[in-house]
């Protein structure tokens, strides 16, 4: 066992909870390496033209880092983002997400690597109405594979880690807005995921709900996880520890903050 | 292929190489993945039932139609057909009739040619009971409708029936419960005797057990009689009670009512049958065939004459076949009601199940966006739509077995409630929903996650 494997006890531990086992990423040495995009295009067909919402977009993020993706509306980062949560596929290019090309992926594979890999947390919630809490958090679990028992028991341990156990039997319109987005958050965590990957999650909060919310994102990334964080606004963006800046569908600056 | 060809590349590091389980295991953690998720969808149908009271009731109204209307017709009809089978059998299959016309006429014209025809008379019966060997008993019978009452207590009309000899009780399928049947001599002299059904007794001499009517007098067609006999109760059919009757003995129905042999179309007076019994059901053939020949040798008509035989010989099978003919194109009608409430049902079902996904376009976009696969959407409209329409079929199932009781209650037959019909209607109904539920389930499993997760 590396002595990096040993720093990130936490994680691990989350790691070995997942019902399968993950690869320690590929074997060219580059343990590391959680995200690598290699000169990825998405091109829409909107008819006569084609549009170029990102033009051969290239970068690596490794395992453990915190990274805001930032740029104007129309600039590609919700396209980006979509690539990175595996809600869709590049035009051109790769994809490598934990050792696995997604790029050629179909639908159902794309289903299962956003279950296992990838934890959304949204501008508004996106939290089933009519489910309580609980059940909201223990929808990724569904779909999992996992059963009752031990789903509720990795939910009940989600929820703990935003603090919002006492709420799990409420529905989303019996909680305020940063406590919804706590829940998505726990949603996102439940799975041990790879990356956690947040779009604009301050959007709908008011300021001091904002900095509470972005907060627990702090905390989440000193327990080791990996954090992408797709917003406009620059405050939000300096909180993170590497600040990509997309215009016109390309990389314009790519900066480790302090 | 040895262990060690297992390639370590593609083997994760926890696996030792040649490690066989990982498979298994895979598959074993599928099936567990497919029954959680069927499990959440059947909790998620519900719910989504239960949020739209109204609109699951509508939706369930065609479907309910459909299952109610197989069910209760079938349910009628398994309870007549037992009543059917019983009373035909009273009377057995080894008696046939000879009247001058059918029993059952389905026209005016019949109605009136067969009147115009010539009278069978107590002398074709005599000459039938002399020359007819296979037969072994016959007997003659006439009704006609008459007004009965005893002291205040009326029946506005019985039927009476005029028979000789006695052994017409056994071939009628009737017995004595309590006080006896006319003598012979009784009989042969024209006494005025009768014999009454249990609803006499009900009606005439209310509140009193059957023996207690038995030596009093009561009123028939405006004369008096001496009941001496009461018969054990019939039950009834289609609702008509069989038990509202006075027997008398043939000489004295022609002493008081007089029997027609004038060919009129119109005698109120009834009309004479002839019943033939034979000793067992083999040997009911040969004696028609007999009683044929000897008939038309008294009407004079030659054999293999193509004409009218100019009298009807008849067996209870022109009831049965009658009967049966009747079921079986109620059976056709409820089966196309059926039909045409199941697809409109259906219809009905798959337009809610659009609106449904439609309206939940944000759901399915936040379950997709958590790792549900095409198949686990796909299940769970599925679910949804086999739920609401097995819930149809289960509604029409009770429904349909209480319009059968409501409907048996009122005119009175046994009720026979079949497990299978009830399987038949849910089942039935659930494969509407799962034909019904298919199209809008896969629309539903087909959408883009991107493009469902921006819908409001």
């Amino acid at each position: 066992m590396t002595e990096a494997t040993i720093e990130r006890t936490q994680a691990s531990e989350r790691t070995q909870a997942s019902t399968l086992p993950k690869p320690e990423v590929s074997s060219n040495g580059k343990a590391q390496v959680l995200i690598a995009m290699k000169e990825i295009w998405k091109t829409y067909d909107m008819g006569a033209e084609k549009v170029h919402a990102l033009h051969g977009v290239s970068f690596e993020v490794q395992r453990g880092e915190y990274v805001a993706i930032i740029g104007p509306s129309g600039s590609g980062k919700s396209t980006l983002m979509n690539l990175i949560g595996c809600l869709d596929t590049p035009s051109q290019g790769e994809y490598w997400l934990n050792g696995k090309n997604v790029s050629e992926m179909d639908d159902d594979e794309l289903a299962r690597i956003r279950n296992q890999e990838v934890g959304f947390v949204f501008q508004t919630f996106n939290l089933l109405a009519r489910a309580t809490a609980l059940h909201n958090v223990e929808l990724p679990l569904i779909y999992g594979g996992i059963p009752g028992a031990k789903r509720h028991e990795m939910a009940m341990q989600a929820l703990s880690e935003v603090d919002l156990v006492e709420r799990m039997t409420h529905r989303p319109n019996e909680l305020s807005g940063g406590q919804r987005q706590r829940v998505a958050i726990a949603r996102a965590l439940v799975n041990n995921p790879s990356i956690l990957l947040a779009d604009e999650p301050t959007g709908a909060l008011d300021t001091a709900t904002s900095y509470e919310i972005m907060n627990l994102f702090e905390k989440l990334h000193e327990e080791g996880n990996t954090i992408i964080l797709v917003t406009h606004e620059h405050d939000i963006a300096a909180r993170a520890r590497r600040v990509i800046s997309i215009r016109d569908g390309l990389i314009e600056k790519d900066e480790q903050i302090k | 292929m040895s262990p060690g060809s297992l390639s370590p590349t593609n083997t994760s590091a926890g696996l030792a190489p040649g490690q066989t389980v990982s498979p298994l295991r895979r598959l074993r953690s599928f099936r567990i993945l497919r029954i959680t998720a069927i499990w959440d969808a059947f909790f998620v149908a519900l719910g989504s039932l239960r949020q739209n009271k109204l609109r699951t009731a509508l939706t369930l109204i065609g479907i309910i139609v459909g299952v109610t209307a197989v069910i209760a017709v079938v349910t009628i009809i398994k309870g007549l057909d037992q009543t059917v089978a019983q009373t035909f059998s009273s009377q057995g299959s080894t008696v046939f009739t000879v009247s001058k016309r059918p029993q059952v006429i389905t026209s005016r014209e019949d109605f009136i040619k067969f009147n115009k025809r010539k009278a069978v008379t107590p002398d074709d019966a005599d000459a039938i009971a002399r020359l007819c060997n296979a037969c072994w008993r016959t007997g003659v019978a006439v009704n006609s409708v008459q007004p009965a009452k005893r002291g205040d207590q009326k029946i506005e009309a019985t039927q009476v029936r005029g028979m000789a000899p006695n052994h017409m009780f056994d071939i009628d399928g009737v017995a004595i419960d309590t006080g006896r049947v006319w003598t012979e001599s009784e009989g042969a002299a024209g006494a005025d005797v009768c014999v009454v059904g249990s609803d006499i007794v009900t009606n005439l001499f209310p509140g009193d057990p059957a023996d207690r009517a038995v030596n009093q007098d009561i009123w028939v067609g405006g004369h008096r009689y001496l009941v001496v006999g009461v018969l054990q109760p019939l039950g009834k059919i289609l609702g008509i009670s069989r038990d509202n009757r006075v027997y008398i003995p043939f000489a004295t129905y022609k002493k008081r009512f007089g029997i027609d042999f004038s060919g009129q179309a119109f005698s109120p007076s009834g009309v004479l049958v002839v019943f033939i019994q034979t000793q067992n059901a083999q040997q009911l053939e040969n004696a028609e065939d007999q009683v044929r020949s000897i008939m038309r040798n008294r009407r004079g008509k030659i054999f293999n004459d193509d004409g009218d035989d100019g009298f009807a010989l008849e067996t209870q099978d022109v009831f049965l076949n009658l009967y049966s003919s009747a079921t079986s194109n109620i059976y056709l009608v409820t089966i196309g009601v059926a039909a045409i409430s199941l697809v409109v049902g259906g219809i009905v079902v798959m337009n809610i199940m659009l609106v449904s996904v439609t309206e939940r376009t944000k759901e399915i976009g936040i379950r997709k966006a958590v790792g549900a696969r095409r198949k686990d959407i796909l299940t769970q409209f599925l679910i949804e739509a086999v739920m609401v329409t097995a819930i149809g079929g289960a509604f029409g199932v009770l429904t349909g077995f209480g319009t059968a009781w409501l409907i048996a209650l009122a005119i009175g037959f046994p009720l026979l409630f079949s497990i299978w019909s009830a399987v038949l209607g849910v089942s039935v109904s659930s494969i509407v929903g799962v034909i019904s539920g298919l199209w809008p389930a896969w629309r539903a499993a087909r959408l883009d996650p991107i493009e469902a997760l921006r819908a409001e």
